[in-house]
């Protein structure tokens, strides 16, 4: 979740929409846990999350760039692509397990540290290194005021000698990567096997809450953790003895980001901090 | 001189297809002895004899409402992609009524569970059209996830309250009473006259786009939003009323599938719709008049990879991609010949 979303953070940043991060999501978790099972090495399996996702992301730079196609549009053909090749290709692999990885270790650290550290698996350490490595990219280098440049204006980047087009191939490549990431870490480490759709949205709601996150890198993990903490809530509930139907549930994830989006948006400024050229592809009408 | 502008539009969807047919060869030709002869059971799965011609009819319906959903909220320029969820709110509202409702007569029941059908898909895309147009939160995303909030209503539905008790714990309302099943429009056939209804809702609103100040009024609020502001047009009911009633259109394609094919409420029997009709309507450029063939060709992809689970033991995501890589070859070729010109 923190992948997919840090990734179409940066992907808006450079003026490009993803929809389709569900499908890519959807593709780097089926082929992560594919190959994850069948090396029994976890981390080969968020390498070829990643390789899937970026695969998909490929489809949508093509569409986007090389031929100027409506980023929703071929966002949309690329969800479709990703959500069935996913349940076509990882068919094979529902039902089975893996491992997942081993509890980070140090040699010779006080229990009390250890104890700490096997709740915390490797994807998550990463999942909330990436982004703030991003952010601080963003915000501090030549690389990160040039990305941001043609997210705002590509015509004025252009000008100034920047190519727009290879930095959003770059926006779309990486968002692909993290986003496939994202997936082989759901079925990798999370949820340790794989079923068919089982993103389960987490790709659409990383979408809505971008705009939480102001398009800044460094509010994906608290912000990705609201998602994390309205679908904590609804599992443990039936644990606390509560006694509603699990599918009523289930609702509560998807409620939630619609609810704070609301709040979000009655008590900010309207669309603050939105890079300007998205503003063309998302505000039609209004 | 007259050929030459048709031309221009029908080279990029032709080389589409082509693209498209390729793609398909090599993704599924492996699990055919020759291509000729997978795209020859395509074609003979869709329209290779009467019941095919009608699987595919029936396969159409749903998607021609689908589409329609899309393309009304489409003419101010959203984009809906929660044909699928208003598919459901509607088929669960005409259904409460008809499970819980009073009996009466087809003449009353039908268009009662008819219009609760539309109101429960009315509703539900009255409320991504609020979001949109009272907080601004981009519809594309509420609508998903609607979608997905709807399909857990339902099975929160037919695996608790709704639950037929006869059914062996199996997730499934009770069947709806005979008296509600919409005629076939041959017996013997599956297809119904929700197919009839669903043309005939194109032509309504392509009259109402075309010859009504409705569609007067969206085409200001599109082209001009200054001009349709001090002629006292309100975005924010146009806005609302658009998925409204592309959610009524959803509704009633919902619960006419529910109605004349399942004859009860069941899990995800709507799943994909969705997306197909968002496909068509694309495809239509959001045109009316030419959603209802596109819908029948996808109603034939639909039936043929249908064939394709049986023939070729191909799994049910087949049809999934089938259509993304048919939409990613067309929008491809199309935005590329509109780039090169």
């Amino acid at each position: 979740m923190a992948f997919a979303l840090c990734g179409e953070i940066l992907g808006e940043r450079a003026g490009i929409v993803n929809i389709g991060i569900e499908g890519q999501m959807l593709a780097g978790a089926a082929a992560g846990f594919g190959v994850a099972v069948s090396t029994g090495n976890p981390w080969l399996g968020l390498l070829a999350g990643a390789a899937a996702g970026m695969t998909l992301s490929l489809v949508h730079g093509v569409l986007c760039l090389v031929c100027r196609a409506n980023q929703i549009v071929s966002g949309i053909a690329v969800l479709a692509i990703g959500a069935g090749c996913s349940s076509y290709f990882g068919s094979p692999y529902v039902g089975r397990q893996v491992s997942g990885f081993a509890p980070l270790s140090v040699p010779g650290m006080p229990a009390a540290v250890a104890g700490v550290l096997r709740s915390v698996s490797p994807t998550m350490v990463i999942g909330i290194i990436v982004p703030l490595a991003f952010g601080a990219a963003l915000y501090t280098t030549r690389w990160g005021l040039r990305w941001r440049a043609v997210g705002e204006s590509p015509s004025a980047a252009r000008v100034l000698g920047i190519n727009p087009t290879h930095y959003r191939w770059a926006a779309i490549l990486l968002g692909g990567l993290l986003s496939g990431i994202g997936g082989a870490a759901l079925s990798v480490d999370y949820a340790k096997g794989w079923s068919e759709g089982m993103t389960a949205g987490r790709g659409l709601v990383a979408l809505g809450l971008v705009v939480m996150t102001r398009w800044n890198p460094l509010f994906t993990t608290p912000v990705a953790m609201i998602f994390g903490a309205a679908e904590s809530l609804s599992l443990s509930a039936q644990s606390w003895g509560i006694n509603v139907s699990p599918y009523l549930l289930s609702l509560f994830p998807y409620m939630a980001p619609l609810i704070v989006l609301a709040l979000h948006a009655r008590f900010s400024r309207r669309r603050g901090q939105m890079p300007a050229s998205l503003a063309d592809i998302l505000t039609i009408g209004t | 001189m007259k050929l030459q502008p048709t031309l221009h539009r029908a080279w990029p969807v032709a080389a589409g297809l082509a693209s498209f047919a390729v793609a398909t060869a090599l993704l599924f030709g492996h699990s055919t002895p020759s291509i000729p002869g997978f795209f020859w059971m395509l074609a003979k799965g869709a329209f290779g004899d009467g019941y095919a011609i009608s699987e595919t009819l029936v396969k159409a319906t749903p998607t021609l409402w689908c589409a329609l959903a899309v393309a009304v909220p489409a003419q101010l320029g959203l984009i809906s992609v929660g044909a699928e969820g208003q598919m459901y709110a509607g088929a669960i509202a005409g259904g409460a009524l008809v499970l819980f409702g009073p009996r009466e007569s087809a003449w009353v029941l039908i268009p009662a569970m008819l219009a609760c059908g539309a109101a429960g898909g009315a509703a539900w895309g009255a409320i991504a059209g609020w979001l949109r147009a009272r907080f601004g939160i981009t519809e594309i995303v509420v609508t998903m996830l609607q979608n997905f909030i709807a399909i857990n209503v339902l099975e929160y539905l037919i695996h608790g309250p709704w639950m037929a008790p006869n059914s062996g714990n199996w997730p499934q309302t009770a069947d709806f009473p005979a008296a509600v099943t919409l005629p076939p429009i041959v017996s013997g056939m599956r297809t119904h006259v929700g197919l009839f209804g669903g043309v005939a809702a194109a032509l309504v609103l392509w009259f109402a786009v075309r010859r009504t100040k409705w569609g007067l009024a969206v085409r200001v609020l599109t082209g001009n939003p200054r001009v349709a502001s001090q002629a006292g047009l309100s975005h924010f009911a146009y806005i609302v009323g658009a998925m409204a009633i592309g959610g009524a259109l959803a509704g009633l394609g919902g619960i006419c599938e529910a109605s004349a094919i399942q004859g009860r409420l069941e899990s995800t029997f709507l799943q994909g719709y969705g997306l197909s009709g968002y496909l068509v309507s694309w495809l239509a450029g959001h045109d009316f008049r030419w959603i209802v063939p596109i819908s029948i060709l996808m109603g034939a992809i639909l039936t043929s990879a249908d064939t394709l689970q049986l023939g070729a033991g191909l799994p049910a995501s087949s049809a999934m991609i089938l259509q993304g890589v048919l939409f990613a070859c067309i929008v491809g070729w199309t935005s590329f010949a509109k780039r090169i010109r």
